[in-house]
Parts: structure tokens; sequence; C-alpha cells
């Protein structure tokens, strides 16, 4: 295939759906080749999104740019793009082949030639010779592929993923978000790809943008927004995530202090928290898989300690998920991959979380 | 706002409005204004204090209520057999069960004559056998049997579609708390079914009242359709009267059909809920209760298939005069149909599928605006259009006819009215619900994103329409068409209205014509057959093509 | 979605305009030359004559307009301003008069070869207007049809004259329409009134009344009854007999030597959209290819051209030649045709329930009386109940000489006419009332001991 990608810009992008905003004032660049992903809960608008780069819907205001060329008034059919969406939208009254076909059809492809590129995109989603059939003869799966080489057949600038793993079971899920990004890898198109599932979105993504009510939150590496979310709402998107309100006590090379409102002091890295001046209101953000669970008279020894009492105990085996109820009133989530060591606690017990400040995280409450 | 969708409304709204609101419009405003103009309550008060027109009234309402009754009798003992047990020939049950809806009530009429009549078949019988002297068809009675004969297959539709979707465990919860038999079907059972027959029974009232064929046939005149015809055909067009009896059948039908819908609309708690359990079979029957069962549905099938016998039995006889069966055949009838008088048939097709494509393609449009348009508004699109269901025959003709005659068609100076096409307009658009609800239904099963895939594919909205939504919708769209070309096919109540030179007359009005005629009852017999024919042929292919197993007649 | 849209736009108003345009010209081809005809008569009549008429006429086709007399005038009269039909073809004289005096007729004198061989009058009634306003083109006489099947299933011997109808044994087997409804059982009436002379003609048609098991609304529905078996005996117009003796029902017709005979009509509508096809059209009607039509077995109607009847089939009369034994009085019948057919009405049709009661019980205590006379039982008092009783069953209210003197006034004033008819028909109920209660006291006295 002789695919030639397109960077992808979208500048001031808005658009009202009679009184709600579904999306807000979007700016961002998707360059050429790039996995670029939109993230958030559903009704977050990164389909409303997904749609006006795809032409499906019209922007109220702002435009779309490929390769810098403005695209906003151009009809979809005439974008070049391949679609995949949720519900696979195959068209039930044509065969496999018939589907795949349809876009080089439309697009006056010499007969002779239509056989070969159908065959060959079917071969790349592991589907040859099952032409003749009816979507309705395919499992979830192949329908997944089918239309997934619908898209590529094209030999479309852009490749636009709406949700598409969101109907599979889990297992089959797994399989195809790894086929997907080794497509994609070698393919080398552009691909933006709309999920609410962050563990597809840091796992296929070259970049990462986080949406929320129609705003773009945070955007940036896999790594970087789950290392450095930029707001609560981010941090516990991605990954969960415990807050608990505090004020800045001293900041010092060695770290940052923060005083909890229970009158507890947590310190954190440094390091990984520039700017804080004494004074300032924080919230302590603090993943539950950096929690660990000591007996309440374990000594810090370094790390930071936080006292209270161990409400709820879940077993999942391979994990287990504890809540905590801190001297403060705070409820937090603390999580062990190895739930061995952690089952010698009882509900009720008296018990201590530790964790190292370098995985402690501030963000700076709004003023 | 989209200015293309806009305009298509705009187009649709004016259709509709000269089509549907104008002519509704001109009877309601004849009726309501007063001699030195302005409205005026007088003529509408001066129904009720008319004797002919109160006794008019009185008579249409038993005989409704006397229809569903008698309907009801037939139909639930059946719906409830068949729901609820399983025995051999079940589903030829259910599928002879619907056959009476093939049959036009004033066709049916004119058998039943020839078999409960005063020398009919039975009366006949009774009078050698036992020296009893039947009158089973005399005056009100009459008209009774022959609509309860057609209609209670739609009772006996809803109800059993409410049986078999009663959730079962909410029959098994009620036996666990102790209840169980008629109990049980008392108390549990009844309670979740009885909203579906309401709404059923309320719409076959509506239709029943509609039915102005039927007393036509049979020489009925003292109801409410028979005495707007009347005072608008002998007294004349102007006649106040004529339109206030059009008004009082109008509000009798919105309020039943407005009630149907509202319990329709709140009958939820009775069907299959998320979570609840699919039907079972039903019990299987065995020895003397099956023999039973089998018997009693011979029995009420045998009633409903009477109609059918009789009007082939006439449509080949020659002379049946006082005898049980015919005394002499022919094909004379046929001929004269076919050959002699082809133009009832032939009038009938042409207008039948006229109106069918033209409803077809209106349809077609108000639904795609109704799903997929991005216009204000829109609803009252919806509104309109399924206005005509509840808007009498006799009321759609005397508005076309008030309206139409005005309006002289260029080159051809003719009033609209006098012309064949009105009869194409006039069913089309007393049908049109029918054809909406069937494009709404198949629009719906096209999830929208079938049609964005075609367009990122490289598709133009037009060609995506053609390839991907057309092939789609094309069966439930056509199944609406073929229902609009069957029941128009039929239409008594608005033609007889609107008929006014034979050459134009369709096969209903064929029908009453022969009937009318001394020596006729064969010819309009046979007249009969081609319309069971014709119905028989369209509701197969309707439901073929719509892929339901259920009656697409109960739309 | 714009362009989907605009073509959707298109489509559904191309295919409005289409379905108007396109069509409609196929049926009103500019090519042929029309004839529109409003008439009453049964579907076997028109259907022969248009068939003939379009065959002598190339180039002609004939539009017909199937409606009852009453409504057939309605609809002449609305459209007056701008007719849409151009013949009036019906039987009853009455209508083409009503016609004539509102001016809704166009005067027309078919050309001689028309007119030869026929009379002015048949039975003394004259067969054309004089003033040319109305042709007739077939005459007709009345008499009585019956069902054989029926006659013999219920033992009935087959009726000869008008007062054989009230004969006890026919009681609940007769039928006949209201002369309101039919111009043609108008004329009947009025025969027997003028045949049996007002008093007794009145008696005669009410007693009659009471042993009707119906009255039709339609003339039609008098052979309809017969001819089905509903009824076995009927009051009708020849042709209605004639023809189904034709078709091979089982049926019999006579007529009673009290008969007359009065002409079917038509009429060309003033300001007309075809004239010269109304001309062709009367004149084809008068033809003698027209006239040998009304010979057709389904049709059975009388020619008016009296050279014809050599021709004639077996079972069709002479009416030139049938000694009537009425002679018709036209101006009689138009003069007091209101107070007939609304006394008819009052006294017949809409009291025929309260009538039909009085005759049954008259009836049956005369059996009951025969059997107590035959017993050997004093019956003089329960006769003389019954004396009184039939008197009253058929008691008539209004003298000719009455009937005479509120002609006028009905015809001009409409709260007079409905003064009288509420008089007429209270009379009658308590007439009627009476006599139930004197035939149930006869028969109670006759079955006494």
């Amino acid at each position: 295939m002789r695919l030639q990608p397109v960077d992808v810009e979208v500048r001031g992008l808005h658009r009202r759906f009679r009184d709600t905003v579904a999306v807000a004032d979007l700016s961002l660049l998707i360059e050429r080749g790039e996995f670029f992903t939109f993230l958030g809960p559903s009704g977050c608008g990164k389909t409303t999104t997904l749609r006006m780069i795809a032409g499906l819907l019209e922007p109220d205001e702002g435009e779309v740019r490929f390769d810098g060329r403005d695209v906003t008034r151009v009809p979809p059919w005439h974008r070049n793009i391949g679609m995949v969406f949720q519900n696979y939208a195959l068209w039930p009254h044509m065969t496999v082949h018939e589907n795949v076909a349809f876009g080089l059809v439309e697009r006056r492809v010499p007969r002779g030639e239509i056989g070969g590129r159908v065959e060959e995109a079917l071969r790349l989603v592991g589907l040859e010779g099952m032409g003749g059939r009816l979507p309705s003869q395919l499992s979830g799966g192949q329908q997944q592929r089918v239309a997934l080489a619908r898209a590529v057949v094209i030999e479309p600038a852009l490749l636009l993923l709406d949700e598409p793993l969101s109907n599979l079971d889990a297992k089959l899920r797994v399989q195809m978000r790894n086929e997907l990004v080794k497509l994609q890898r070698q393919l080398g198109i552009t691909t933006i790809y709309v999920t609410h599932d962050q563990e597809e979105a840091l796992m296929l993504s070259t970049r990462v943008a986080v949406m929320h009510r129609g705003h773009l939150m945070q955007i940036g590496s896999p790594q970087d927004v789950y290392e450095r979310p930029a707001d609560p709402f981010v941090a516990d998107f991605l990954g969960g995530a415990n807050f608990l309100a505090g004020e800045v006590q001293s900041v010092t090379g060695g770290g940052v202090a923060v005083a909890l409102e229970g009158g507890e002091v947590v310190r954190a890295s440094a390091a990984r928290n520039t700017g804080f001046a004494p004074g300032d209101r924080v919230t302590v953000c603090l993943r539950p898989e950096a929690l660990e669970l000591v007996p309440a008279d374990e000594a810090a020894g370094g790390g930071n300690l936080l006292h209270g009492v161990l409400r709820l105990r879940n077993y999942l085996g391979w994990l287990m998920t504890c809540e905590i109820e801190l001297r403060g009133g705070a409820l937090i989530r603390a999580q062990a991959a190895n739930p061995r060591v952690q089952l010698r606690f009882a509900e009720g017990a008296p018990i201590a979380v530790r964790f190292s400040p370098e995985d402690v995280l501030l963000l700076r409450n709004p003023a | 706002m989209d200015p293309g969708h806009a305009a298509l409304m705009a187009l649709l709204l004016a259709i509709l409005g000269v089509f549907v609101v104008l002519p509704i419009g001109a009877v309601l405003k004849v009726a309501l204004t007063g001699a030195e103009g302005g409205v005026t309550l007088s003529h509408l008060a001066r129904f009720f204090v008319t004797p002919l027109y109160m006794e008019s009234l009185a008579n249409s309402i038993v005989a409704g209520l006397w229809t569903v009754a008698i309907g009801t009798v037939l139909a639930l003992p059946l719906a409830f057999v068949v729901a609820r047990y399983d025995f051999p020939g079940r589903m030829l049950v259910v599928t002879l069960a619907t056959l009476p809806l093939v049959i036009p009530p004033f066709v049916g009429a004119i058998a039943l004559m020839q078999i409960f009549g005063r020398a009919g078949t039975v009366t006949l019988l009774a009078q050698d056998l036992f020296g009893l002297r039947l009158n089973i068809m005399e005056g009100l009675r009459g008209i009774i049997l022959a609509q309860a004969l057609h209609f209670f297959p739609f009772i006996f539709l809803t109800v059993t579609t409410a049986l078999v979707n009663v959730d079962r465990s909410l029959e098994e919860m009620g036996q666990m708390m102790g209840a169980h038999g008629w109990r049980l079907q008392r108390r549990v059972v009844f309670p979740l079914v009885l909203p579906s027959y309401v709404a059923g029974a309320l719409l076959t009232f509506v239709k029943a009242v509609d039915d102005i064929g039927t007393p036509f046939i049979l020489g009925f005149k003292n109801m409410l359709g028979p005495q707007a015809y009347l005072r608008i055909t002998t007294v004349g067009r102007d006649d106040v009267d004529g339109y206030v009896i059009c008004v009082i059948m109008v509000i009798i039908s919105i309020v039943c059909v407005l009630a149907s819908n509202w319990i329709v609309s709140r009958r939820e708690y009775a069907t299959l809920q998320t979570g609840a359990r699919a039907p079972e079979q039903g019990r299987t029957l065995r020895g003397w209760r099956l023999a039973g069962v089998l018997g009693l549905c011979a029995a009420i099938i045998g009633a409903g298939l009477v109609p059918h016998l009789g009007v082939v039995l006439l449509s080949f006889s020659k002379v049946w005069s006082l005898s049980y069966l015919p005394s002499a055949y022919t094909l004379g009838n046929f001929a004269e149909i076919f050959l002699r008088a082809p133009r009832f048939v032939v009038n009938t097709l042409v207008y039948s599928v006229g109106a069918a494509l033209l409803a077809v393609v209106l349809a077609a449009a108000i639904a795609y605006l109704l799903q997929r348009g991005r216009v204000p508004g829109k609803g009252v699109l919806d509104w309109i259009a399924m206005m005509p269901i509840a808007l009498p025959g006799v009321v759609v003709g005397v508005g076309f006819l008030r309206v139409f005659y005005g309006i002289t068609l260029p080159g051809i100076d003719q009033p609209l009215a006098a012309t064949w096409v009105i009869f194409v307009l006039a069913y089309m658009v007393r049908r049109l619900p029918y054809a909406l609800r069937a494009s709404h239904a198949a629009l719906h099963q096209v999830h929208p994103s079938l049609e964005d895939a075609a367009g990122v594919s490289g598709a133009p909205r037009l060609r995506a329409f053609r390839r991907v939504v057309l092939p789609l919708i094309l069966g439930g769209v056509v199944a609406g068409g073929v229902l609009v070309f069957v029941t128009a096919a039929v239409e008594f109540s608005a033609t007889i209205i609107l008929v006014s030179r034979i050459e134009q007359s369709p096969l209903a009005y064929g029908i009453y014509v022969y009937s009318q005629s001394a020596l006729g009852r064969g010819a309009a017999a046979a007249l009969g057959v081609v319309a069971i024919v014709i119905v028989a042929l369209g509701t197969y292919l309707a439901n073929r093509l719509s892929g339901r197993g259920k009656m697409a007649f109960t739309l | 979605m714009r362009t989907l849209v605009r073509s959707m736009t298109l489509l559904v108003a191309i295919a409005m305009v289409a379905g108007g345009v396109f069509l409609s010209p196929a049926r009103t081809s500019a090519q042929t030359q029309q004839v529109a005809v409003i008439t009453s008569f049964p579907k076997e009549l028109f259907d022969a004559y248009k068939a003939a008429f379009e065959k002598a006429n190339p180039g002609w086709t004939m539009a017909v307009v199937p409606k009852p007399t009453s409504a057939a005038i309605t609809h002449v009269r609305e459209r007056a301003a701008r007719p849409d039909v151009d013949i009036f073809w019906a039987s009853a004289v009455d209508a083409f008069i009503f016609l004539k005096v509102n001016n809704l007729l166009e005067k027309y004198a078919p050309p001689a070869e028309f007119r030869r061989g026929v009379p002015d009058k048949v039975a003394g009634f004259p067969i054309n207007d004089a003033d040319g306003f109305f042709h007739g083109f077939a005459v007709s006489g009345y008499g009585i049809m019956w069902n054989k099947t029926y006659l013999v299933r219920n033992r009935l011997p087959a009726p000869k004259e008008w007062d054989d109808l009230v004969r006890p044994e026919y009681f609940g087997h007769l039928v006949i329409t209201a002369p309101s409804r039919s111009g043609t059982t108008h004329l009947t009436v009025e025969t027997i009134l003028q045949g049996y002379g007002w008093q007794k003609g009145w008696e005669l048609l009410i007693q009659m009344g009471g042993s009707m098991g119906t009255i039709t609304e339609r003339s039609f529905g008098v052979p309809e009854a017969v001819i089905a078996g509903h009824y076995g005996i009927g009051v009708v117009i020849d042709f209605f007999g004639l023809s189904a003796i034709a078709s091979g029902q089982p049926i019999d017709f006579v007529y009673p030597s009290l008969t007359s005979i009065v002409p079917a009509n038509v009429a060309v509508i003033k300001g007309a959209p075809n004239p010269e096809g109304a001309r062709r059209f009367i004149n084809f009607l008068l033809s003698d290819e027209g006239q040998r039509l009304l010979f057709k077995p389904e049709i059975a109607r009388l020619p008016v051209r009296t050279t014809l009847y050599a021709e004639a089939p077996k079972g069709i009369p002479n009416p030139f030649k049938m000694q009537a034994g009425v002679q018709f009085d036209a101006d009689l019948s138009a003069g007091r045709y209101n107070v007939t057919n609304r006394m008819y009405d009052q006294i017949i049709t809409f009291r025929h329930a309260e009538l039909k009661r009085a005759w049954e019980a008259i009836y049956r205590a005369e059996k009951s009386v025969a059997a107590a006379r035959a017993a050997g039982r004093d019956t003089t008092e329960a006769e003389r109940l019954l004396v009184r009783a039939r008197a009253s069953a058929r008691y008539v209210h209004v003298s000719e000489k009455m009937a005479a003197e509120v002609s006028g006034g009905m015809d001009r004033d409409a709260a007079y006419r409905s003064a009288k008819e509420r008089e007429w028909g209270e009379v009658a109920r308590t007439s009627y009332a009476q006599a139930l209660q004197l035939a149930t006291q006869a028969d109670d006295l006759a079955r006494r001991r």
C-alpha cells in the first residue's frame, strides 16, 4: 500500500448541541504518522471532535486542516479518510468483499484492480478468503477486521477509529489491540483513536489528549499524562488516585512538606513537585498502587506514614484493594499486587500506610 | 437548521396542508359557522335534539359496542388457547384466525345475507328441521354480525401478543403466592393483558363506526355514516347537518384513538422488561382436553370463514333463491366483471397503485426528516401525517368534496373532485399513516453510521442513500406501500362520497352498484372474490417484505 | 446532505405533479367526445345502452352518473350554474316535471324520423311533454311479481288483483317501496287510487300496508327481496318482473286488470356541456336500434315505437293493445302529488309497525272468532268489535276534497305542511292503536270459555 499520511490541525473548534457545549474551543496539532488518542468519559466531546475531523459534522466555529489545507467545508467523501465505527457499520446487504470494495468502486478504481486490493486488505487483517460471506455470518472480531480492512483499503491519508474495540469481549479486545498497533506501525498512517479506556489509550498511543466536558484537559505522551497529570480529573481518570487537601509548610532541597487537614505532615519529592511556596493550598495526589499497608507500629523509615483503620478488603486473587479510614476521617484506597502480605490485616484493625516521597504528586488548587 | 431540510419540510407541510388539514378544516368550518358568519355551536346543538340523529348516534355506538363484545367473545378463548397451550395445528389456527381480515365487512355482509338472511341457508335449515323462524340479519343485528366476524382477529392478535409477552415470572410469582388456575388468570394474567385488550378494542370500535359499507349493503340508513352520506348527496353539498354529523364522527374517533394511545403508552409494565424471561412453550394438551380445544378452535374459525364461503358460492351462482345452496351455477358473474365491465377492477388497480406510490414517496420523505432532519418543528409533520388514522373515511370524502369541487384543473376544465385523480389523493391521505409507520420502522433499522460509513468511504450523500439506505429500507417501505394498496383497494367510505360517474368507480363502489340491482348479487360477489384475493395476496406480500411474522395489518 | 435533500424534495414534487398531470389525460382523451348521462336506471340497462351508443357513434363515449332519482335531482340542481351532465334519464315523470318547472331542462325536438310510429298517448297518458322538454322512450305498466319457490314453501296461492293482496294469508309476505322514494311506486299508488276511487283505494293501500313485511328505501329493493326470497310478493313496475323471469329466476309477474301504463323519459339538461352529444343520445334512444334494445331480456321494457311489437320476444306484452283498466289522469295525479306521497309516508311508511300489529291482531282475532263460531259459541259481540277494529285499522282521515284543498298550501308553506303531516301521523297512530285494542278484545272474547 502506498499511503501518504497527512498531519491534522484543528483550530478553535467549537460545537454546540442545543444548549450544551460538546466541544469548546479546541486547538491541537496531530503529527504525520502519529497514533493520537482522544481519551475521556462518555459525553466529553471526543467523538464529536472525531466526527468533525471526519466531516460528518460541521463545526459551529473553527477549522480543520489536513497538511495545512483547510478542509472544514469539504464533505467526508472528498477527504480521503478511513474510519472504523463503534458498531462497525458494515452494510448488512453486502458481502465482505462488497463492503471492502465499496470505497474503491466509489473512487472509480478499475475493475480489474479492485479484486486484488480487496484481497490484500483482507490478508492484512487476517481474513483472506472470507470475501463471500455476509457480515451476519461473521463473529464480532471478524466484523471488526472487515471494518478495518474497509477503512484501509482506500489507502487513506488518515485513519479514524471510534471506540472500535468496545464491543468485543475482554480477551479479544487485548488481541485486537495488539494487532491494531502492529498494523498502524506497519502502515505508518496518521491515526486518530477515540476511547474511554485508559489502558487502550496508554498502550496504543504516541500521544493522548484527555478531554472532559468539551474541554481539552491535558495533552502529552502516555507517560506524561499518567505520571504528571495536570489536574485531579486527569489523575483520577488515568489509573485512579486518592486526593487529600493540605497546605505547603516548607520547601527545602530535600522535599516539600505538606500539612494535611488532620495535622499529619507528608513529604513530597522536590524534584517532581517544583514551584511551590509555603502557604500554597494544594491537593496531595496518591496512586493506590504506591501505598503499602504496614502494621500500625511500623517505623516510617525515610518514607511517609499515615495512620488509620482498615475498613474494607477486596480480594481479587492477583490483586487486593483496601479502604483505609485515616485519622482525619478521609477514606483512601490502597492496592497491592501481591496480596499475601496484606492478608495479615483484618478488617477493623488499626493500620498504617507507607509511601515514598517520590510517589507524592502535589496539584495546585485553583485560586 | 439545515436549509435543505427546511425546504423539504415546507414542501411536505404544503402537501399535507392541502390534502389533510384543508379538507378537515373545511368540514369543521361549515359545521361551526353560523348563518351570519362567526363561530357557533348551534348547528352542533341541533344534532342533539334531532331524534333521527340521536337515533343514528345511538345505533352507531350500540353497533360498535356489540361488534367489540361479540368480537371479544370469539377472540378471547382463541387467544388464550393459542397463547397458553401447545397442540398440533396451533400455527394453522393462528393463520386461519387472521383470514377474516382479508374480507371487507361489506363483502362479507352480502354473503351473510345469503347464509343467515330471511331466505338464507341457515334460516331455511332451521325452519325446515326445527320449525324455527330465525331473523339473524334483521336491522342492526346483521351489521353487528358482519362486523364482528370481520374485526375479531384484531382483538385476537392484540390479546395473543399481549399474552405471549406477559413475563412468565410474574405468573410464577402469582403461583408461589398461592394463586392458581382461574384465580391466577383473574388476579394476575387478566390485569396484565387488560390494557392491550382495551386499546385493541377501542381501535376496533373506531373501525366499526368508520365502516359505512356494511350498513349500506344491508340497507340500514339510521347510523351516523349513512346519514352524513344521505344529507350530503340528497339534500346537498351545502347542507350543514351533513358536516355536523361528520364532526360528531371525528370527535368519537379522536377520543377513542387518543384513549387507545394513552393506554398503550402506559402499558409497558405488562410486557417483557430487561431481565424478564422469554415466554415458554405452552402446556402440551392430550386426550379430551385436546379434543375440546380443537373443537373450540374449529367452531370459532368456522364462524369466521362463513363469509368467505358464502361469497365464493354466491359468485358462482346463477340462481340462489330459497334454497340451501345455489340451484344453478355459472361463470357469467366473472365474465361480467372481467370481460363486460372490467373497469371496476382496472380502476381499483390504478387508484390503489397510485395511492400507494404517492404515499410511499411522501412517507419516506417524512420519515427521513423526522429521524435525520435538522429542522425545528418537525414533530408537527408527524402529527399531521398521522391524523388520518382518526379521521373516518366519510369525513375525508366529504372534506375532499368540499375543498376540491371548487378547484378546477387547468386543461381539462373539470373540478378536481370530478376527476379520478381525487380517488388516488383521498386513498393516499387516508392510508398515509400506514406507509409512514412502515417507513419509520424501516429507517429506524438503519443505523446512521451505515450512511456515515458510506460517506467516509467516498460516496456522496445521494449515492450513499441509493447504495446503502435504499436497499436496506426498501423491503419495509414497499411493505407499507402494499398495505396502502390493499386497504385502498377495498376502501368504501370515502369512495361512496367521492364517486360521481360509474366510469370512474372502483371495485368497492362496483360491489355496491351491483348489489343494488336486483340481479347483480352474483356479480357483486364475484367482485368480492377479487377483493379478497387482492387483500390476501397483498397482506401476505407485505408480511413477507416487512420480514415479520406478525400480521402487518395490526399496524 | 444537501444534494440528497434537494433530490428528495424534487422527487416528492415531481411525484405529486406527475401523478396529476401525466395520468389525467389518459382518461379524458381529447380526441373523443362524450355525453354524460345521469340516470336512476339499473346497471343492466345503462351498460347495454352505453355499449350500443358508443358503437353506433364512433368517436363518442357515454359517461354514466348513477344516482337514485332524488339524489340525481339534487346533483343537477347544485350544478345548475355549471352542469357536468348532459342528459337526465329516469322513469318518474314527476322528476322531469320538477326539473322543467325549475328551469333546469332544455327544449329539444327530435327529428321526425325518430318520432315516426310513436303515438301521442299510451292508455290515456301523454308520452311526450307537450312543451318538448322531455320525451318518453319506453312505457311500463304496474303489477305484482312473486317468487314461485317462496309461495310453494309457504303454501300460498298466486295473486291476480290488487285486492288479492289484503287476504290474511299474505300477511307479512308482501313488499313495496314508499311512493315518496320511487316515482314508479307513486304511479302505482295513483293507479290504485284512480282505479278504486279515493276512499276505497286508500283503505286498500292501508290494509295492504299492514300486510307488508317491509317497506324498502328504493324501488329495486322490492325485486331484490322477492328474487332473493326474503319476501314472497312485490308491488313493482313490470320490467323488474319481466327481466327476472328472462334471467331464469323462479319469478312470475301479472298485470292486474286495474293497471295503468306510463312512459319512462329522457331530457336534455339546460346548459349541457355537450349539447351535440345530448341530441345524439336522445336520437339513438328513439331510433329503431335503440328501441329494440329495450327487448333485451335483462332490460325487458316496452318500446314507444308501436311498429316494433311485431318482433317482440315471447312474454313481452304490447301495451298499446292492452286494456288498461285505469285511464290515468296525469293532471289529477300531478295536482295532488305531494299529498299522496306525504300521506302514504305519514300513515303507512312511518306507522308501519303500529299498522302491522293492528292487522296481525285482527287476523288472529278473526281466526279465533271463526273457531268459536265453529264450536257453536256466540260470537256476536266479538264480531261487532272486529268490525270496529277493521274500520279503525284502515281509517282514512283525509277525504279527496280535503286533499285537493290542502294540496296547494302544502306545496307553498313548509310550516303548514309539517303541521298537516303531524296531524295525519297522529290520527293514524291513535286509530291503529285503537284497532289493536279492539281486536285484542275481540280475540279475548272469542277465546273465552
